[in-house]
């Protein structure tokens, strides 16, 4: 746990930099997938703030990350929000929350580096309303073997630099949490997936 | 990438050593570009085509370098048509899931 923080708190100098060109190529298909933001809105993972300036405007919205750094460096794009926006140091696999709490939870590139993504989609399930909706922007291992060879190769070093798995099907967790999907769009290959859930009965 | 492995494996290696060594070398070679390229193009726009192409091209390219029969020039012709039919097949795929 104390290591994960570090490892965030480190890359946050340099986060900025390496999604530069993620930002770039996935601008429009996060602002598409955003659109499905509702209500009162956990952002989880928040990181320094990159994706806010997709959201749609206007919503009322809780962003947390375990990393005070990453915090303390999105704190000009929070600002420049047009919407309410309060941050507060969370672990996302044990939030503050009570059942319930939100109608929108959105998560991007989280989900492959939270220490037990099963438990966080839980933990997500429970402060998200029964008739909610959980928006991931997320990466998986591809189906096909010579891209997944690739991903499980690279996935050995980014979860040393910076506590990133390549290796994770995001889908499969989201359904052993209790979740159902609503809609799934690939963004890059089958890697990059826009994916729109609700809590399952 | 091809001139690189050719460079650095021996020609007098057998053909599977050759392969094994032009494939290590071209991944680590690409390790390198992407941390040039990612901040840039994206970082799974770049490690898959690059990873591929890496490892792909620097076996072909391994393989053909301990064969002392052949010039570097042809070398470098077999290294363009594999990446050539990688990038092909990346951007054929790509195309194919986005759209399913």
């Amino acid at each position: 746990m104390k290591s994960k923080k570090q490892s965030y708190d480190r890359v946050a100098k340099v986060f900025d930099f390496l999604r530069g060109g993620d930002m770039l190529r996935w601008d429009s298909h996060q602002k598409s997938l955003f659109k499905n933001l509702k209500g009162k809105v956990l952002y989880v993972g928040t990181g320094t703030g990159l994706e806010t300036v997709n959201f749609p405007p206007n919503l009322n919205v809780t962003a947390i990350d375990l990393s005070y750094v990453m915090l303390e460096r999105s704190k000009e794009r929070v600002e420049k929000y047009s919407g309410t926006m309060n941050r507060c140091q969370m672990d996302a696999q044990t939030t503050a929350f009570r059942d319930n709490s939100f109608d929108t939870v959105v998560t991007v590139c989280v989900l492959c580096t939270v220490k037990n993504p099963i438990n966080c989609l839980k933990e997500i399930k429970r402060v998200l309303k029964p008739e909610g909706r959980l928006i991931m922007f997320e990466h998986v291992l591809s189906k096909n073997p010579l891209f997944a060879l690739v991903l499980k190769t690279m996935s050995n070093f980014t979860e040393k630099l910076e506590g990133t798995f390549l290796d994770r099907d995001t889908v499969k967790n989201a359904e052993q949490a209790g979740f159902e999907l609503v809609s799934h769009k690939n963004v890059y290959l089958d890697i990059v997936k826009a994916l729109v859930a609700k809590p399952g009965r | 990438m091809a001139v690189c492995v050719h460079l650095i494996v021996p020609s007098d290696l057998n053909m599977f050593a050759g392969m094994l060594l032009g494939g290590f070398i071209g991944m680590v070679l690409m390790l390198f570009m992407m941390l040039v390229l990612m901040p840039f193009f994206g970082a799974f726009e770049v490690m898959i085509p690059l990873h591929l192409n890496g490892m792909l091209i620097g076996m072909g390219s391994g393989m053909l370098s301990t064969l002392p029969s052949l010039a570097w020039e042809q070398i470098i012709l077999g290294g363009a048509v594999v990446g050539f039919f990688v990038s092909l097949y990346i951007y054929f795929a790509n195309q194919s899931l986005i759209q399913s």
